[in-house]
């Protein structure tokens, strides 16, 4: 039950060995299913009033494919990571695992600079701010809420990075890294709907 | 086993502050929705003093608007909520057998984020007026064209927190009844209050995001310039309606359940008959709370939707008509010749079962939307709502709270003052209510601050006020007996009403903090009752005596929720144009939301640095107060 | 913990215990597959728009449904709670959806 466990005698699945741990997973299984709904209803607001450019720049006009795709990579790149850093905490392998999660981390951070930057981009040159139309309004409060997840993720994993140094991998840790991986994952899912519907989507009209 | 993680215990205020315990938890759940609640109530009975007379001038319209308002708001949010999860934490535990709650630190969290949530939006009374634009805030009517106090901005900020507080409340639940429930009990032997909770909180944690959302949309709108509902550029009004319905009407359903679910165990407790249809009971929650979620546009039949729109959630609405009515037949098959005591928690029970049906019946003429053009708006459906909600709702909270009283507090509410409460209750809230359907048949709008004389208006709304002054009798005799059973030493029987069926009933009243010595054993629906059939005084345990591990008191929860709350004070008043130069300093430059940010995640971050190890209670502790009781 | 829980988790197959990285590996390809479709069938144009936003959603669903499977471990044993809750999050976020498209302009 306590944090007396060391390293040799952790279970196959740590996170699973109390019901601590386990509680842990399932509630944040619970608060996923509520980010569902978040993401679905923000991306309802988008569809709604994605044409409602007010003459300001249209999707069609904004977005820069190839662009898109980098940032899609990278994201992707790092799910892939975050699962071989759960692999890694199977195994107890706590060196692979920071390692894999430090990985993750930095493709966070590339994401969320080229987002930066994108926003920057629309605001300076293109003119488009949150107050230019109900569409950009939408725009920039769907994909901004996916972004601070991203940022939230970021220091998030980055913190328990310093737990892993400190406290190791024990039961207690254990269940934080494989709901911070979960939490990623989601943040990618979530990726693999904006690009489709906001960026794919916007340039078919 | 560890052994001894010294922990310090508190004492006073700081034990209040600080407590993770689910049972004191739900006191201080009952306490804050008390107050709000007594708030709600005193602006019903001012907007009832203004519609005494016609063209009274008792509150100005702006007044008025604003007490509608805060009246809906707060009794929705931050009155009948609480005390619904003051039910829900001071039962679920006990029910399922059960040492704690899944997430004792998020239990606290909610809590507190829930107050300080309700703290500010209550606040705007004294901060420059309270929001005026309905407890639906529709736009355009709340946004910065038509709304130029900051009003709107303490409804979007103070629901917005106080939303918070209540979606990590549901989790908490979803998680401690899938989780944590003892040996035996399968979720075909939940008691019905359980699974109306659980059910509940999974249409809290499905429904509460949209609002989330809807709150964020319109608080960007008026505060960051945002464009969602400004039709100039390009905005869309009736998205504000679809995202609030979506999450209201669900809400709605949200509140009714945990009162279906007092009334499923009070009404078998006396009648001493097991609940007729157990598992049609079940089906019945589940398929309300699709349903629930399938609705939403009977709101919006005006709007113009189209036949096609209106017809789809006209027949959606009625079809809800059928599980509630499954569970309105097996209350009464329950009782059908069972031995029926009347005692207070009873009386209310059935008073709620004609009521509920009454609001029912007029939900179904609602929902046809060819009827609905002409009732729209009216005080018909002030009538409807508050027939479901007070009449329904309200009667099973009070059902339930005199049925729970001496399990939360070990003592027992005085049965006469009990049944004088009820009857004032339920004969002020007809003569308040039923008239209000007649109003609205013959024209009375509502939301509006007065009426011209001779339209006939003027003897139903005098009965009326009178019947609401009636039910704030009932309530207050209410409170005198709470208060009064104070006097009275502690110490009732674990099982006082003696036909207790569920496991609350097997252990001390009030129960010890870590609940049961041993999780017992359930064999059946309604464990104790079945113990009790086979001659047994108590339940099998289903481990043996052993330490008893207990999660620490913490601050944190309480410290975060202040961060919260400054932050939302920041945001709401980011734009605004001080006077004095070190506010403008600090609220135009975001430093103070930043600063209640800061204290929020810097909580966040100690509690994810801090291992909390708990404590245990030790077996030589336990056997000794076993030998004390 | 109780014996209830202990019975639940039950033994895992040896097989099981290690995963190898391969099966990740294919999921990435697959998602990469299905993204370079999906960025392919916009670039090139000309297509069918109609055809096109099929196409997308499609893909984009696909991928989704295999990432939740086998990187959040949606498919294993033991996750029925939380597809439930999923597929309950899904809905709601759907229906959302569908009346942004069809009930909000007229």
């Amino acid at each position: 039950m306590s944090a007396t466990h060391t390293e040799g005698a952790l279970p196959h699945e740590p996170e699973k060995a109390t019901l601590e741990g386990r509680n842990k997973v399932l509630g944040f299984w619970l608060f996923l299913g509520g980010e569902a709904v978040l993401f679905g209803t923000l991306f309802a607001t988008f569809l709604a009033l994605r044409n409602q450019t007010n003459e300001g720049p249209t999707a069609s006009e904004l977005f820069q494919l190839p662009m898109t795709a980098i940032t899609t990579l990278i994201l992707l790149v790092s799910s892939l990571t975050s699962v071989f850093a759960v692999q890694a905490m199977h195994r107890h392998k706590v060196g692979a695992l920071r390692g894999w999660l430090a990985i993750t981390v930095l493709l966070g951070l590339a994401f969320l600079c080229l987002e930066i930057y994108e926003f920057a981009e629309y605001v300076h040159a293109e003119k488009f701010g949150m107050t230019t139309s109900a569409f950009s309004s939408a725009f920039y409060t769907l994909v901004g809420f996916h972004g601070a997840h991203v940022a939230f993720g970021v220091v998030w994993i980055s913190i328990l990075i310093g737990q892993l140094f400190k406290k190791g991998l024990t039961v207690v840790t254990a269940p934080k890294i494989y709901v911070s991986a979960i939490y990623w994952h989601f943040i990618d899912v979530v990726w693999v709907f904006i690009f489709t519907v906001v960026y794919l989507l916007g340039k078919v009209g | 086993m560890a052994h001894a993680h010294s922990v310090k215990r508190h004492k006073g205020l700081m034990d209040w502050l600080t407590t993770v315990d689910h049972k004191k938890i739900a006191i201080l759940y009952l306490l804050a929705g008390g107050l709000f609640f007594a708030i709600g109530g005193i602006e019903a009975i001012l907007i009832r003093l203004q519609l005494i007379k016609p063209m009274n001038d008792f509150v100005s319209a702006q007044t008025f608007n604003e007490l509608i308002t805060m009246h809906g708001t707060t009794m929705i949010f931050l009155g009948v909520m609480p005390v619904i999860f003051a039910l829900m934490n001071a039962v679920i535990p006990l029910q399922i057998g059960a040492r704690d709650v899944a997430f004792p630190f998020l239990n606290s969290l909610g809590f507190w984020t829930f107050l300080f949530g309700g703290l500010l939006l209550n606040l705007s009374w004294i901060m420059g007026g309270a929001p005026d634009a309905g407890w639906t805030s529709y736009t355009p009517l709340s946004t910065n064209t038509y709304s130029t106090s900051h009003g709107v901005d303490f409804y979007t900020v103070g629901l917005q927190i106080a939303g918070l507080g209540t979606l990590i409340g549901g989790i908490n639940f979803l998680a401690t009844i899938i989780t944590m429930r003892a040996p035996g009990m399968s979720f075909m032997r939940m008691p019905m209050f359980t699974w109306t909770s659980f059910i509940t909180s999974a249409m809290i944690l499905f429904a509460f995001p949209a609002i989330t959302v809807g709150l964020v949309l319109l608080s960007f709108d008026r505060i960051l310039g945002a464009n969602f509902f400004e039709v100039a550029n390009g905005g869309n009004p009736v998205l504000w309606q679809h995202i609030f319905w979506i999450f209201g009407h669900p809400e709605v359903y949200i509140l009714i359940l945990p009162a279906f679910g007092v009334i499923s165990e009070v009404i078998p407790t006396f009648s001493r008959k097991r609940l007729f249809g157990y598992s049609s009971m079940v089906f019945a929650t589940i398929l309300i709370a699709f349903l629930g979620f399938m609705v939403w546009a009977h709101h919006m039949f005006t709007t113009g939707l189209g036949p096609v729109a209106n017809a789809l959630f006209s027949i959606a609405t009625m079809l809800i008509a059928v599980p509630t009515g499954i569970k309105i037949f097996n209350w009464l098959f329950t009782m059908w010749g069972g031995q029926i005591r009347f005692t207070s928690p009873n009386l209310f029970a059935i008073g709620f079962i004609p009521t509920f049906v009454m609001g029912g019946v007029t939900g179904v003429m609602l929902a046809s939307a060819p009827a609905d053009f002409q009732f729209h708006d009216t005080y018909f459906v002030v009538a409807h709502f508050h027939y479901v909600i007070v009449g329904g709702l309200v009667s099973g909270l009070l059902a339930g709270l005199h049925y729970w009283w001496p399990k939360m507090f070990g003592r027992m509410l005085n049965e006469t003052l009990g049944k004088i409460s009820f009857w004032f209750f339920i004969i002020g809230f007809h003569l308040t209510f039923f008239v209000q359907h007649f109003l609205g048949l013959m024209g009375m709008q509502r939301r509006v601050f007065t009426y011209l004389p001779n339209q006939n208006f003027d003897t139903l709304n005098l009965v009326s006020t009178i019947g609401a002054i009636l039910m704030g009798i009932g309530i207050l005799v209410f409170l005198i007996n709470a208060f009064a059973t104070w006097a009275k030493p502690k110490g009732v029987a674990n099982d006082p009403w003696e036909d207790g069926r569920t496991l609350e009933w097997t252990i001390a009243s009030p129960p010890a903090e870590y609940n049961f010595k041993q999780i017992p054993l359930v064999r059946g629906i309604d464990a104790f009752w079945k113990e009790k059939m086979a001659g047994n005084k108590e339940m099998t345990p289903a481990e043996p005596l052993g330490p008893i591990h207990m999660p620490s008191p913490t601050i944190l929860p309480f410290v975060m929720s202040v961060g919260i709350f400054i932050a939302g004070l920041g945001f709401m008043f980011s734009k605004e144009q001080f006077s004095n130069s070190f506010m403008s300093m600090i609220f135009n430059n975001w430093i103070v939301v930043i600063i209640g940010l800061v204290i929020t995640f810097g909580s966040m971050l100690l509690r994810s640095l801090y291992d909390d190890h708990g404590w245990h209670i030790e077996v030589e502790e336990l056997e000794e107060e076993g030998v004390k009781a | 913990m109780t014996t209830e829980h202990q019975a639940n988790r039950g033994i895992v197959k040896h097989s099981e215990r290690h995963e190898g990285p391969q099966k990740h590996i294919i999921v990435f390809i697959f998602s990469i597959i299905l993204t370079a479709i999906a960025f392919a069938a916009v670039m090139a144009g000309g297509v069918n728009a109609a055809f096109t936003v099929l196409l997308l959603l499609v893909m984009a669903i696909l991928q989704v449904l295999v990432q939740m499977g086998y990187w959040m471990h949606l498919k294993d044993r033991g996750h029925l709670i939380p597809i439930i809750f999923m597929i309950g999050g899904f809905f709601v976020a759907g229906t959302a959806i569908v009346t942004a498209l069809y009930w909000v302009w007229w």
